[in-house]
């Protein structure tokens, strides 16, 4: 069995588990959930390690790693062909960064569940069922498959958020579900229009296959979305629309303004561990499919949309910060955070630079990192006195010394202090959209400029909330009974942030823990786009 | 024999002597609490004695440069590295030696307070931060130790965090601080841009890219890379916005006075001596990427906001507050002089003024200080740190009064200090350079004469109120209450005297020329005119004498000519010239109000069309519901029920009852002969 189905099945196996097991054992479920995100972690850090950083995946086959390809569903279908759809497995520099990252997401939201007290079964079940879909999004290279893992993700998170969620939970729940779907609706029709426009040239059969898909050359001639023939729809190049439609279903996630709103809501609403999830890892996915499917399929069109896309990223940059300012809850303020640092993946992403995807590539595993450990925090204030009012507090530094400790490290590699792994980040998107006018003409420099403000503005909501909620004579709402139920940081949430702080840390200080991973790929990939 | 390899390296040396700082910093923080005087001191020190050892073998001497890969990005290499010449040698020197007496000094002034240990440990940070700026080799890690250095500086002036107006103070700093940063910032993406790299040396070194690129045509060429030349003048702005927010240049100076709710050492040692200079350094650091118009700018900034913090400086009744004034008129002294071309003036009097300036603030520091702890001991609370509250303190402490004259003296400039040489050669080299200019430069040096003369005032009036006179808040019967600081203290307030002197900088008092520090560094191009240079220093000091003068006479003398309380002048200079106000008004209060509606926008717009959409589809399915259920499934019921009434009303036929069949085929057959008689 590969490395890589033990990765994304071994949450089944836990599942399983869980079921069989009698409810009496329900307090031993987040062991086993602890216990499965410890193993992939050591998995993730034994692919990291045996990793080949100089064969660079994207769009050759055989430059992938640890491939696992076996035929799943053939059916033959008279004229049209034989269906092909292939369990198809295989990481690359752009991928593998991010299952390190799943891994040690899903162990911290493992440790953000011990907050949960109904219904474990199905808590954990649904939650180990994200997992594998979590990951398998990041393994899979087949269309077909991806969209399973896809499609999958968001059952659980349904579930999780509609019935574990805050007070109004079921909107935020109806409200994500619909908003996303309304993404991966549309982007089936794209996938179906793919596979009968790509032949597989080893077996003339139309194919899933996303790597052949990257290859103009594996076209059907005349097709809808072959380069060559230049078909339209309602007067647009079908391949731009695929693009636009991909492209929209994939923003959602990240998310981009105007189609954000479900974020903060369902930030809200979700308890902790799903906060944590959707920011960690669920708006990286967004990302990591603009790159490894709208850019790398459609890179044509990607360069046609490349001004647009970054005018996205810098409004949901100065937008996102200016609503983070504005707000009163900090778990809001957080969410709207968020959107304003994914608008520099979308800045990077656009400039098709190399420093530009590296810089975006860098902030999304740091703000995965980074979100985390903030929702965690905002989370552990919340369990202790159900409130997260920005006014409810005052002068938490005098009495939760500690707390105050990582909130300070989370908050300030927020907001972009160098040493920690979101200012190498967005330094280096901003560089990758600076330079872009100069390498590929792709975006213009005041974008970059422009986007720049948006680190002034990440400081002013961060030590606002600082001054306003940690500084100055102590204040609470509660008063004195509050004041004993806000004890400092205990064992296990030091366990869940001190990761986070440390991945942070390292990857502001040696980049290239990251960047000489993915530096094979991101070049290929640059290649790819921009020929 | 690893000794002696150890102390060949010197670039290793330099690392060790800025991380020691980090060390104690990590060290204390994770120990909690126990002091770690000690331990911040003796790291600091050792830093120091590294310091000097290098500068004992890189002044004047070939520059030190050691790199290593840092990180790849696609094919381009980033290298981290020192690079050791004149400039940052000076500067270690200066940080790690001003470092040493403020530790020293902060033993006494900071104990008994609860969380000293968080003040050894952030000053630990700090030094790490100032000593990695000065040895950096590249603009990335330089921007790198930039923003440390206002961190630490943000942890410092918000060390008594629990004080609203320190975390307040804190945030400005920060937020101020920030905003240089992108102008920081964005110089990078510009150089990056244009020449693939951020190695000073490889950019600004002998032949380095930036001399050898040109302007033709309106764009900027290097190789084979080209951009238009107006971003050769946006780049040397931006590095200035930079250089501006860090040394508190208008109109990004109001941070400074606000930062002075850290505690006084701290004042002294960041925001006077060491980490308000760095903006000078940076500009002198990378100074051939500025372009003529850059430095006419810098030109006017300077003078500008050396004049504007004079005046602010006449009115204010802070001690700190006057001091931070000071510094900020000084600091404008080193970016004109850097404007114009005078180079190694300008670090030259950063040299000079960080000892004065220090000194300062530390004298300041003991006066606060007692008066503190008399305030404690005879629970007799007034703002000790009010100038018109104090007085007479001459004789309580001898130490402090001398050390304040002193200092002061060399601040404005009066022969036999070090401030003479220094300052007197900015303004000689200001009259040299406005002699080659024309139209509005002619004002510049007359401007910087004023400013001069104006600090004579400002300073002696804070000596005379502090000092003389009688004592206006504590009675005289417990003015001998109040001694002179404690022994640790004294001794600092001593060493820093030393060097004030000009003997420290130059053999020969009346001439800067003379001094070793001075021609360490590549002389100007400015042409000399040999006349200023005895003319100058001349009506500099006649006048400085003369307004010593009259603050004797109206402080001390109460003799002077009306006060000018009350008039526009003086509340323009009492408020600060109202910038507070103006940026409060202008851009806080804007951006709160920009982003409550943009808010309001994304709740009722954004998020409004999207339940919009949602209601517009819940309303359609119900009235497609109806539809369904009224018009087609109404159908499918009305074909049933009419099928039914057929049903039924056939069913009637089917009684089983034989006269009904009877009746009814007679019906029929009646009626079937009725119809047929009649057609």
């Amino acid at each position: 069995m590969n490395l890589l189905s033990i990765l994304i099945f071994l949450p089944i196996v836990a599942v399983l588990l869980i079921l069989v097991l009698p409810s009496a054992h329900q307090q031993r479920f987040k062991y086993i959930s602890l216990g499965v995100s410890l193993i992939q972690f050591i998995l993730s850090v034994f692919i990291y390690t045996r990793f080949n950083n100089t064969s660079a995946g994207i769009n050759k086959e055989e430059q992938f790693q640890l491939i696992e390809k076996l035929p799943w569903i053939r059916l033959d279908l008279g004229s049209i062909g034989k269906l092909e759809i292939d369990y198809f497995l295989g990481i690359d520099g752009l991928s593998m960064p991010f299952l390190m990252l799943s891994a040690l997401i899903m162990f911290v939201a493992t440790l953000a569940s011990w907050e949960i007290k109904t219904n474990l079964k199905a808590y954990f079940s649904l939650f180990l069922l994200l997992n594998t879909a979590v990951m398998g999004v990041f393994c899979a290279l087949d269309f077909f498959l991806f969209y399973i893992f896809y499609e999958l993700m968001l059952l659980p998170l349904y579930f999780l958020i509609g019935m574990w969620g805050g007070a109004r939970r079921e909107y935020a729940a109806i409200k994500f579900f619909l908003y996303t779907l309304f993404g991966s609706v549309f982007m089936l029709l794209v996938i179906i229009g793919l596979y009968f426009s790509v032949l597989n040239p080893a077996t003339g059969n139309h194919t899933f296959n996303m790597i052949l898909m990257m290859d103009p050359g594996n076209y059907i001639e005349g097709s809808v979305f072959s380069a060559i023939a230049g078909q339209s729809i309602f007067g647009i190049s079908a391949r731009l629309l695929a693009f636009i439609v991909l492209f929209i279903a994939f923003a959602i996630k990240v998310p981009i303004v105007p189609l954000h709103t479900w974020l903060p809501d369902a930030h809200v609403e979700a308890p902790t561990p799903v906060s944590i999830i959707l920011a960690g890892l669920l708006l990286k996915v967004g990302g990591y499919g603009i790159l490894r499917i709208c850019f790398s399929i459609f890179p044509d069109s990607a360069i046609q949309s490349a001004w647009w896309i970054g005018l996205i990223g810098l409004i949901s940059i100065l937008y996102g910060a200016m609503n983070a300012l504005a707000q009163t809850d900090l778990k809001r303020l957080i969410a709207y955070s968020s959107v304003s640092h994914m608008g520099f993946v979308l800045l990077g992403i656009a400039s098709a630079t190399t420093e530009g995807i590296s810089g975006a590539m860098l902030q999304m595993i740091s703000h995965g990192a980074l979100s985390a450990m903030l929702f965690f925090l905002v989370g552990m204030i919340y369990s202790r006195v159900h409130d997260r009012e920005i006014s409810s507090f005052r002068g938490l530094a005098e009495l939760m010394p500690q707390f105050t400790f990582f909130v300070m490290i989370a908050f300030f590699a927020s907001l972009g202090l160098p040493g920690f792994s979101a200012f190498m980040a967005e330094a280096f998107s901003l560089i990758g959209a600076f330079t872009s006018e100069d390498v590929n003409g792709l975006l213009p420099r005041w974008m970059a400029i422009g986007a720049s403000v948006g680190i002034l503005l990440s400081a002013a909501y961060f030590l606002w909330t600082l001054q306003r909620m940690f500084f100055g004579q102590i204040r609470l709402k509660g008063g004195d009974v509050w004041k004993d139920q806000l004890v400092d940081v205990n064992t296990r949430e030091k366990f869940a942030l001190v990761p986070l702080a440390v991945l942070a840390l390292l990857l502001g200080i040696f980049p290239s823990l990251l960047f000489d991973k993915m530096n094979a790929s991101v070049l290929a990939l640059v290649q790819l786009i921009t020929g | 024999m690893e000794g002696l390899n150890f102390l060949e390296n010197r670039g290793l040396i330099a690392l060790l002597a800025a991380i020691l700082p980090l060390f104690s910093f990590v060290f204390i923080l994770s120990s909690k609490r126990g002091g770690g005087a000690n331990f911040a001191l003796s790291t600091i020190s050792l830093s120091f004695l590294l310091s000097m050892y290098l500068f004992s073998h890189i002044w004047n001497a070939e520059p030190e440069h050691k790199q290593f890969s840092w990180f790849m990005i696609g094919k381009v290499q980033f290298y981290a590295g020192i690079l050791l010449n004149n400039l940052s040698i000076l500067m270690m020197v200066l940080v790690s030696g001003i470092s040493v007496l403020v530790h020293i000094y902060s033993r006494e002034y900071m104990k008994n307070d609860p969380n000293i240990h968080r003040y050894w440990a952030y000053l630990g940070l700090f030094c790490f931060s100032m000593l990695g700026l000065v040895i950096s080799d590249s603009l990335l890690l330089i921007y790198l130790f930039w923003e440390l250095v206002g961190f630490s500086s943000y942890l410092l002036i918000g060390f008594w965090f629990s004080k609203h107006a320190a975390s307040q103070a804190a945030k400005k700093a920060f937020i101020m601080n920030r905003i240089g940063d992108l102008g920081f910032l964005t110089g990078i993406l510009i150089i990056y841009t244009q020449f693939q790299t951020l190695d000073l040396a490889r950019l600004f070194g002998d032949g380095g890219l930036i001399s050898t690129s040109s302007i033709e045509n309106g764009l900027w060429i290097s190789g084979s890379q080209q951009i238009p030349a107006i971003w050769l003048s946006i780049a040397g702005l931006a590095f200035f916005l930079g250089a501006m927010a860090k040394s508190a240049q208008f109109p990004l100076h109001t941070w400074l006075p606000d930062a002075m709710e850290g505690p006084t050492s701290v004042s002294s040692l960041i925001h006077a001596a060491t980490m308000v200079a760095a903006g000078v350094f940076l500009i002198a650091r990378i100074y051939p990427v500025f372009d003529p118009l850059v430095l006419d700018i810098m030109v006017w900034v300077g003078a500008f906001t050396a004049f504007m913090a004079a005046t602010i400086a006449l009115t204010q009744n802070d001690i700190k507050r006057i001091l931070a004034y000071s510094t900020i008129s000084q600091l404008g002294f080193m970016v004109m002089a850097l404007g114009i071309g005078a180079y190694s003036e300008s670090i030259f009097h950063l040299a000079t003024h960080a000892f004065f300036k220090c000194l300062l603030f530390l004298a300041a520091g003991s006066v606060i200080h007692q008066l503190h702890h008399y305030c404690e001991k005879y629970k007799h609370n007034f703002d000790h740190q009010d100038i018109r509250l104090m007085g007479g303190l001459r004789k309580r402490m001898p130490f402090a009064f001398f050390g304040m004259c002193l200092a002061s003296a060399a601040l404005v400039g009066l022969p036999l200090t070090s401030g003479f040489l220094s300052k007197d050669s900015i303004l000689i080299r200001t009259f040299e350079w406005t002699a080659t200019r024309e139209g509005v430069f002619v004002i510049l040096p007359w401007l910087m004469v004023l400013t001069s003369w104006l600090t004579a005032f400002y300073i002696f009036r804070l000596v005379f109120k502090v000092f003389f006179g009688e004592s206006r808040e504590i009675k005289a019967d417990k003015l001998g209450q109040i001694s002179d600081s404690p022994v640790q203290m004294k001794y600092v307030l001593l060493i820093l005297s030393f060097f004030c002197t000009f003997i420290v900088f130059a053999f020969n008092p009346a001439s800067f020329e003379s001094s070793w520090l001075w021609k360490g560094f590549e002389v100007s191009m400015i042409r000399e005119i040999s006349v200023y240079h005895w003319l100058v220093p001349l009506i500099l000091n006649l006048g400085s004498f003369l307004l010593i003068f009259i603050t004797y006479r109206i402080y001390v003398l109460d003799n002077g000519p009306q006060s000018m309380k009350g008039t526009w002048l003086y509340r323009i200079s009492n408020q600060e010239w109202f910038f507070n106000e103006i940026y409060n008004f202008m851009f806080i209060r804007s951006v709160e109000r920009l982003s409550l509606l943009s808010y309001r926008f994304d709740r009722t717009v954004i998020d409004g069309l999207v339940i919009s959409m949602a209601t517009l589809t819940k309303t359609i399915s119900s009235i497609i519901d109806w539809f369904d259920r009224r018009i087609i499934d109404g159908l499918v019921n009305a074909s049933g029920s009419l099928s039914r009434y057929i049903g039924r009303f056939f069913k009637n036929f089917q009684s089983g009852r034989l006269q009904h069949y009877l009746t009814t085929m007679l019906l029929v057959v009646l009626s079937f002969f009725i119809l047929s008689y009649l057609i």
